[in-house]
């Protein structure tokens, strides 16, 4: 007496841009004939806020977590009440994407957002399946996750930028130095090849250590995700990071071109985004750690886009 | 049987030759062949059984596995040929590398999927308080992501392990569960950072790169079968990546953002390496760009030899991918690592294989492989400049660049090293004081220019000069020996004897210089003789030298002197092409190396080393001649007698030389030398152990005195023959196995026989036939079993030879040689003492008959009663009335035993029936009537 419930959808990676038409089954399996009270499948898109710990001081007065923003939200009824029969049914359906009202701060055209995994900030999108049947018997529900991208635009020129990173530039910039001691000598060339980036392409650049009187222990660059949450009369800022990537091990090479690449990763990364509520913005940071454990770091704001 | 016969021989009367029925015949089994056969030298005697065993279609188990690999190795040096075959050469590499980078330190492995082992220090967060911390451990336990660090490892140990882990990817693999081998495989990768045990770590890569291939190929297939099913599909370069469905292609992208992703930039780089082929399913095109990118990215590595290994793989990736095209990526990293060389002398990197207890040529033979691998990828690409002039040019300007130059040297073919050699060597000459490496590039450069097929001599001199002034400031013995192999095989075949000798003489004051004794490096130095002997052209200059000799005496200790003595020896006659040996000092200082040779020969030396030992001392004797001077010639053997007389088969080889040399002598002037012969063969032959040889022995020198005229001596040693037959076992030891000397002694003993027919009797005794008479009474005295046939038959041939000593004329004579036919004229006196012996004989064969009988040896008595029917039929006088009555008798005897039709029975009857002689044909009559 068992019945399976199961959303297959036809596009492998389940990724739609805006005016798309979702289009899949749904899958009944059951080893006897069923009756239900009608099946129901339900399109969600929401933006679930958080705020951080840190912050919770300030926000006492506010609960812990803000109330979700309805993105869009559809049902459509896949099957009036009635009889399955035994055995595999499959249920075509097709949902157009659109959102309910546009969304302020998002580009022009669009309701939705993208979908994006962070720590205080996610955007998710789901389709529910839900089953009713009768009092005796629990409803069965089942739901699947797909991704919402922006529809690519024209690309963006590049925005080259580089920077030396030495003692000087350090004192200067009165951060990044972690760990005591007098700082060693060294001269660091840094270039990020564009701080637009789109979200399909590595980032890229180049890193050179022209000089440096003590050994290198590692070159390393890191994405962190900077998400403000709330509005003018309070917010919460934070920082997290989303991967760290090596791309110097050991003493390197004086005077060479050591590439920096990364590649973005998908779901924790999206379009940069700025609305009412919220910001989603990212960084990146090169970070030259010493054998002694000294660190110094550089900072790079960019902007990341959904282009060609 | 009646008591007696007295016996009486036929006297036939003579017959010249030419009453028999003649032919002329061009071969008889008699004829001397002469047989120009030079015993062709590099014919070893496994090739003389190969002859032989031709016929055979199996072949010997182990000659077929040589074979085998002989094959191989050559098909698989077409395909170097070729140099499109990376995955061939390099598998020949591989192997190398895991045996050549071995170690006997422990090793360490960090993995959190291996059982056992002490939980790792390095743990991610701990703020929790200790209680916490260690209850949180104990679960971890169970958890099989803790990472455990597994110490003191041997090299086996380690290697299983790693096996392990290939196994447990597989599985995980198989099992669904395809991140656990995801993290395996980083893990893996991991382990390559560790440069711990620096000796072991190409072997290391090596180990891992499988593991990773496998992972790749787990990945790479799965694609497949999502794409295309179980359809085959020869490269993967085959595969569109638009007709790859859109499943697969998710799978695919899900995999490299999964690998793009891993922090550590070692293991990223290797996971992307194992993977790129997968990058097919999504973009073709991507991979050459891919491939260009991790080029450049591999500069991040900051420790040179992680960093050049991982250019291998990466190569190795690019070149099974895409074949010839990946010889741009072999040049690109090539030119990557000579950037960054001077990373290899960085100072953390001294002190790092210092605390190793490394040295600096044992460390930078680490880079070896790898850099020989990258250079050998390139080889064949095209280029405006030579590949070869830019590497020199480029190392022209390197500081330390012995380890570019070492590679360069290993990895080009020997024409192009040789055309540059003069430059290469400059280089080395002008840093030769600091390298570390300068023994293998000298050995290699020339190995090179030994196979130059003919350099110009002007530019070889100054070559060969240059390399001496570098080599002899070698620190090494060792590495001078190493050095000096090569090279002395390029002066032996490209330069006069003069400047090999100049370059020996050095090599004298080298090791005097060195202040070790010479037996310390008796091996290499072994080899470098060895190496020279078999290159040089003419093998007898090497003696010309006059620093040869004194170069082999340089080694003190008997046995590698001895060692060295025979590998000269033996070398010298493999490659030796005269059959004769007539220069002096040739023959002077072979002389040495023979005694050196029999000097190490003791009580205990084993049978077959005296074997090998004797066998190169004949040799020798064999071939020293001095022409016409016999007098010199018996001199030297004289003097060979003295030096070697613990070889048994030596001093059997002198006689027959001597005997020889008398014979060659001929009769022409006066007799003394063929009488010192004989004299030298009398007192050479009692020295021997074994009673058979110097039985033959006597008899030879009996024949060769006699066959001089020399009719004392022969008697003297055909005497001493008689006075030795007791001494002969029934036995002898030959090979491990005792074998009878039964047959041997039969004919010995006939062919003395039939020489005792023509031996003059000795007027001075006053018995007659006076050597056949000793025989007999010896046989009289002898402990042979009486029904021995050897016995018996010898009693038979003794019959034969006193009737044939009866005759007024022998069958046969030697010139100058006065027989006893002639002696003696047939005179009364002496035939009766030879009927005498004869009726002796007869009476004791009649013994032996009876004894047979009474042994029930019915076979042997049949055959022995017909034996001395048909003697006394043909041979004795069957007029006289005793003899028919023998005859008759035996042949009674005979028929009692075994019915008439036996065939030689048969045949003596009809020859019976058809004699001439009336006597025959009554006893014929006569034995039918019964």
């Amino acid at each position: 007496m068992t019945t399976n419930l199961n959303i297959v959808l036809k596009r492998a990676s389940k990724i739609y841009h805006e005016g798309d038409v979702i289009a899949g089954i749904v899958v009944v399996e059951n080893s006897n004939d069923v009756r239900h009270e009608g099946l129901t499948l339900a399109m969600e898109g929401a933006v679930n806020l958080q705020l951080s710990t840190k912050n919770v001081g300030i926000f006492e007065a506010f609960s812990n977590s803000i109330k979700p923003m309805n993105l869009i939200n559809t049902v459509i009824e896949l099957a009036p009440a009635g009889k399955i029969p035994l055995g595999v049914t499959e249920i075509p359906f097709e949902i157009p994407l659109r959102a309910r009202h546009p969304l302020p701060g998002a580009p022009a055209g669009c309701g939705l957002l993208e979908t994006y995994h962070g720590v205080f900030v996610n955007i998710m999108y789901t389709l529910k399946c839900h089953m009713k049947r009768s009092f005796l018997n629990k409803p069965l529900n089942t739901s699947c996750q797909f991704f919402v991208q922006y529809k690519p635009q024209e690309a963006v020129p590049c925005k080259p930028v580089r920077c030396e990173i030495s003692p000087n530039s350090v004192r200067r910039g009165g951060g990044g130095g972690a760990g005591g001691g007098p700082m060693p000598r060294f001269h660091i060339y840094a270039e990020i090849d564009s701080t637009v980036c789109a979200l399909d392409r590595p980032l890229t650049g180049k890193i050179r250590v022209d000089e440096c009187s003590v050994p290198i222990k590692s070159i390393e660059l890191q994405l962190v995700r900077v998400e403000t949450c709330g509005c003018a009369e309070g917010y919460s800022k934070d920082a997290t990071e989303i991967q760290n990537i090596q791309v110097g091990e050991g003493d390197v090479v004086r005077a060479r071109d050591v590439p920096l690449h990364m590649v973005l990763p998908r779901l924790f990364t999206c379009p940069t985004t700025s609305t009412v509520n919220f910001k989603i913005e990212f960084e990146l940071n090169v970070a030259v750690i010493f054998e002694d454990d000294y660190l110094v770091t550089e900072n790079f704001p960019i902007l990341l886009v959904r282009s060609r | 049987m009646p008591a007696s016969y007295k016996w009486t021989s036929l006297r036939k009367t003579t017959k010249n030759s030419g009453d028999f029925p003649s032919i002329n015949v061009s071969t008889h089994p008699l004829k001397v062949e002469v047989v120009s056969m030079k015993q062709s030298s590099n014919k070893s005697f496994i090739e003389n059984i190969n002859k032989w065993s031709a016929a055979f279609e199996e072949a010997d188990p182990l000659m077929k596995f040589e074979q085998i690999e002989a094959e191989e190795e050559i098909s698989s040096l077409a395909k170097i040929d070729i140099q499109t075959n990376y995955s061939q050469a390099w598998s020949k590499r591989r192997t190398n590398i895991l045996n050549k980078y071995t170690t006997g330190e422990k090793l360490t492995i960090v993995s959190s999927f291996l059982p056992g082992g002490e939980k790792a220090l390095i743990r991610q967060v701990s703020n929790l308080n200790e209680k916490v911390k260690h209850r949180l451990e104990q679960l971890d336990d169970f958890d099989e992501d803790s990472i455990r660090k597994t110490m003191g490892l041997s090299q086996q140990e380690f290697v299983t392990k790693i096996k392990m882990l290939d196994d447990e990817i597989k599985k995980a693999w198989n099992t669904e569960q395809r991140v656990r081998a995801f993290k395996i495989c980083i893990q893996c990768s991991k382990m390559l950072s560790d440069v711990n045990v620096m000796q072991f770590y190409p072997s290391k890569f090596i180990l891992i790169c499988d593991i990773l291939d496998n992972f790749g190929n787990l990945v790479f297939h799965r694609l497949k079968m999502k794409s295309y099913g179980d359809k085959v599909i020869k490269s993967p370069l085959d595969i569109d990546s638009t007709l790859v469905p859109e499943a697969a292609k998710e799978t695919c992208q899900n995999w490299i953002f999964k690998m793009a992703s891993i922090r550590e930039l070692l293991p990223r780089l290797y996971m992307e390496m194992s993977l790129l082929k997968c990058y097919v399913f999504i973009h073709k095109d991507e991979i050459k760009p891919t491939i260009r990118r991790l080029t450049k990215m591999i500069r991040g590595i900051g420790n040179p030899l992680v960093a050049v290994y991982l250019r291998v793989y990466l190569c190795n990736v690019a070149s099974k991918l895409l074949g010839k095209e990946s010889e741009e990526y072999f040049y690109n990293n090539l030119k990557e690592f000579l950037e960054e060389y001077q990373q290899v002398f960085h100072p953390m990197m001294v002190k790092k294989y210092g605390t190793q207890l490394l040295t600096p040529d044992q460390y930078l033979t680490l880079y070896e492989p790898a850099v020989n691998w990258l250079i050998y990828g390139t080889l064949n690409l095209d280029r405006s400049k030579p590949l070869l002039l830019e590497l020199l040019d480029q190392c022209d300007e390197t500081e330390n660049n012995e380890l570019i130059l070492n590679c360069i040297v290993a990895s080009f073919d020997s024409q192009s090293i040789i055309e540059n050699s003069t430059r290469i060597l400059d280089m080395v000459h002008k840093s030769a004081d600091k390298m570390v490496l300068l023994s293998h590039i000298l050995a290699s450069l020339g190995e090179h220019l030994c196979k130059a097929e003919s350099y110009r001599k002007l530019s070889s001199e100054a070559l060969s000069q240059a390399w001496w002034k570098i080599a002899s400031n070698i620190r090494s013995t060792v590495d001078f020996l190493q050095v000096l192999g090569p090279w002395l095989q390029f002066a032996c075949t490209q330069l006069s004897t003069q400047h090999t000798n100049i370059i020996l003489r050095g090599t004298i004051r080298f090791m005097l210089k060195c202040g070790k004794p010479a037996e310390e490096f008796s091996s290499n130095f072994h080899m470098v003789i060895k190496r020279m002997l078999k290159s040089i052209p003419d093998i007898e200059e090497v003696f010309l030298m006059d620093a040869f000799m004194p170069l082999l005496e340089l080694v003190q200790t008997s046995s590698a002197r001895t060692v060295m003595a025979k590998t000269v020896l033996s070398i010298f006659f493999e490659r030796y092409n005269a059959v004769q040996i007539e220069d002096p000092v040739v023959i002077s200082s072979l002389m040495r190396l023979c005694c050196i040779l029999h000097d190490s020969i003791s009580a205990v030396t084993v049978e077959d080393e005296s074997k090998v030992c004797a066998e190169l001392i004949n040799k020798y004797v064999h071939a020293v001649t001095y022409q016409d001077d016999f007098e010199q010639q018996l001199n030297f053997y004289v003097e060979c007698r003295s030096a070697f007389i613990k070889l048994d088969a030596v001093l059997v080889a002198l006689v027959h030389s001597v005997n020889a040399l008398a014979c060659r002598a001929g009769r022409g002037r006066g007799r003394w030398l063929q009488r010192a012969c004989a004299a030298y063969c009398f007192v050479t032959v009692p020295s021997l152990h074994c009673a058979l040889t110097k039985a033959q022995l006597y008899l030879l020198s009996g024949q060769a005195a006699l066959l001089s005229a020399c009719i004392g001596q022969a008697e003297a040693n055909l005497k001493a023959l008689v006075g030795i037959i007791p001494d002969i076992p029934q036995y002898i030891q030959e090979d491990g196995q005792n074998k009878s000397t039964h047959d041997r002694l039969v004919g010995l003993l006939s062919n003395f026989l039939s020489t005792l027919l023509i031996l003059p009797d000795n007027v001075d005794s006053n018995c007659k036939a006076y050597v056949l008479s000793g025989f007999i009474k010896l046989m009289e005295r002898i402990h042979w079993k009486k029904t021995d046939s050897l016995y018996y038959t010898l009693l038979l041939k003794i019959l034969d030879l006193l009737c044939q000593m009866t005759q007024e004329k022998y069958a046969y004579h030697i010139d100058f040689v006065i027989s006893n036919d002639d002696l003696y004229g047939s005179e009364e006196e002496f035939i009766d003492s030879i009927e005498r012996y004869a009726t002796n004989i007869c009476q004791e064969l009649l013994v032996v008959l009876k004894l047979l009988g009474d042994n029930k040896d019915t076979k042997k008595q049949y055959n022995l009663s017909l034996e001395l029917f048909w003697r006394v039929t043909r041979r004795g006088d069957l007029n006289e009335p005793s003899m028919s009555s023998l005859a008759a008798n035996l042949w009674m005897l005979s028929q009692k035993l075994q019915d008439s039709n036996n065939k030689f029975a048969k045949i003596m009857l009809t020859s019976l029936e058809k004699d001439k002689n009336q006597a025959s044909r009554q006893l014929f009559a006569k034995l039918k009537s019964d």
